[in-house]
């Protein structure tokens, strides 16, 4: 392990050097506070043995800048002193320091001191490597819940195209036919063959095409205009393009959500209600807000029976907005309650989801310095409220 | 008003602007009914039989194959289409494996494709309509004279053949 000391006393430097040499360790020795604080902001150093009183700079100054100096890695101290008072070991452990060792040191005692930093420090190296498999386990989690909600979406997003997509191209043939159709009788009438051209009317039915021509170009136009709105719903949804953090209506959230699920929600035969406060608008990631409630929208729907209601509701309260999403299904029961957010807690038959939805939404949310929190009565429905603040906290935010 | 002559069809979908781009399509060539659920379009056979049922699979409450299934209990000789996005093909081929089911079409369909498959659905239901019109005059003819040679026999297979109904 690298070493830092800092001993003014020449020979009980060399001593401390010469120990720490023959016990595997790399030392870089300082006569003066100044110079070990120098010497440690230029370098890493898991371990730091320092004298207490030292020109320039003491001990306990030292272990205080080095405390407050935020490196990643932890930096095991251990103070030399000849002061044994209690109150002075109180002042400098108050300072940082994590173990003493007083003056003349016994060399057995300063080495499994060490040694017992050195077990500190390991065990420190080994949590933050835990951390960042962790965080990284953390984001793919939240990125197969995103892929599994965008694949949800997509494939209520192709049916709902589906249909206006063929009534339109339908629509267009039937025009086509029938203005040729038009035409022809035209050109008969200008022959002069009015008796044809009569005829030739009424076997084309031509009686329907003018009673329905605007009304199938007007259904054509409208089938497009949903073709559009699906597809900007999804962007929307997706906001691929956004990573920062935006301002955001997060009524706009919840209804873009309601849109789509509209075919799920139909299909059901479940009826959706909504109650919209105004909101002031919530500094947010408006991409991932969304992925929130069309997973509590969907957990919703999926527990009404069929004639069941869902309520969207919002409001600010102070400097926080409540967002909530109720049902009037199944309820929660109370075992499972406690287990709601847990990843990969599903009650949904194998196949179904992932169960990391509700894991996920609730980790979006902490992030942006919110709760989610759950009412629940078996048998008449549960409630889920997001209480999010407009400005997220300063430390928040991914 | 020739109407005596065009096959009459049923179509069934819980969009309405598929059924009326539908109608605007066929008018000219089949008689048309509509319907707008699994429930009405049962309604509508029980009000006015119908050649040909072509309907959407995924609707809310009763699906084109569940509708199709009871079609075919209560009108055998109606000829069964469904139409399906991508998503149900599972549930469709099986029915067609069963059986039940004469062709499908995808949504979106082209226009031309359809109108092919509904004249091939009705010379089907023509097909089938004269062979059992021939098997019933036959059945009709050889019980006149039961006496004959083989009478018998013949009678029971023409009963059998009847049974089994439309190919379906």
């Amino acid at each position: 392990m690298k070493v830092l000391i800092a001993e003014d006393d020449p020979i009980s430097r060399l001593l401390l050097q010469g120990h720490l040499q023959k016990w595997g360790h790399e030392v870089t020795a300082a006569t003066t506070g100044a110079e070990a604080w120098r010497l440690f902001e230029g370098a890493t150093f898991p371990l730091v043995v320092s004298d207490w009183m030292m020109p320039e700079m003491d001990g306990p100054e030292l272990v205080r800048r080095i405390r407050a100096c935020q490196r990643p890695g932890y930096v095991y101290v251990i103070l030399l002193t000849a002061r044994t008072q209690k109150a002075d070991v109180v002042q400098g452990m108050e300072a940082g320091a994590d173990d003493f060792v007083t003056k003349p040191f016994d060399r057995e005692e300063l080495r499994v001191r060490v040694r017992a930093g050195e077990r500190i420090v390991q065990l420190e190296h080994t949590l933050a490597e835990q951390n960042l498999a962790l965080r990284e386990a953390q984001a793919a989690l939240v990125q197969s819940e995103k892929l599994a909600s965008l694949g949800r979406l997509a494939a209520g997003m192709a049916h709902e195209i589906n249909n206006p997509i063929a009534y339109v191209t339908n629509n267009v043939a039937v025009l086509r036919r029938d203005m040729l159709a038009a035409l022809e009788v035209l050109d008969l009438w200008r022959q002069g063959d009015g008796a044809s051209a009569a005829r030739l009317e009424e076997e084309l039915d031509l009686a329907y095409f003018r009673t329905n021509f605007a009304r199938t170009c007007d259904k054509t136009l409208e089938g497009l205009q949903r073709v559009r709105d699906i597809v900007r719903n999804l962007r929307d949804f997706a906001r691929l393009d956004e990573a920062d953090f935006k301002e955001a209506d997060l009524n706009a959230a919840l209804a873009s959500a309601a849109e789509i699920l509209g075919h799920e929600i139909r299909q059901k035969g479940v009826r959706l209600e909504s109650d919209f406060g105004p909101l002031p608008p919530v500094l947010c990631h408006p991409g991932k807000l969304n992925q929130v409630f069309l997973n509590l929208l969907a957990n919703a729907v999926q527990a009404c029976d069929r004639g069941g209601a869902v309520t969207l509701r919002s409001r600010a309260e102070g400097d926080d907005v409540v967002l909530e999403v109720q049902d009037n299904g199944s309820g929660i029961k109370p075992e499972h309650r406690a287990r709601l957010f847990e990843p990969f807690f599903t009650t949904k038959p194998i196949g179904q989801g992932t169960g990391l939805g509700l894991s996920v939404s609730f980790g979006i949310v902490r992030d942006h310095g919110g709760v989610i929190e759950v009412e629940s009565e078996v048998g008449r429905g549960s409630t889920f409220r997001v209480r999010l603040p407009r400005q997220p906290p300063p430390t928040g935010g991914r | 008003m020739a109407t005596a002559s065009k096959h009459s069809i049923l179509l069934v979908d819980d969009e309405p602007e598929i059924l009326f781009s539908l109608r605007g399509l066929l008018r000219r060539e089949f008689d048309l009914h509509t319907a707008n659920s699994g429930a009405e379009a049962l309604e509508a056979l029980h009000r006015h039989p119908v050649e040909v049922i072509m309907t959407d699979q995924r609707m809310p409450e009763m699906t084109g194959v569940e509708l199709l299934r009871r079609a075919r209990g209560e009108y055998p000789q109606a000829i069964r289409i469904v139409f399906t996005g991508y998503a149900d093909i599972k549930a469709v081929i099986d029915a067609i494996n069963q059986g039940q089911i004469y062709r499908y079409l995808t949504k979106p369909w082209d226009p031309d494709e359809l109108l092919a498959v509904l004249h091939q659905a009705c010379e089907h239901y023509d097909h089938l309509a004269q062979r059992r019109r021939l098997l019933l005059d036959l059945r009709e003819h050889l019980a006149r004279s039961p006496g004959q040679d083989g009478a018998g026999e013949l009678l029971a297979r023409l009963d059998q053949a009847l049974a089994e109904g439309p190919a379906e």
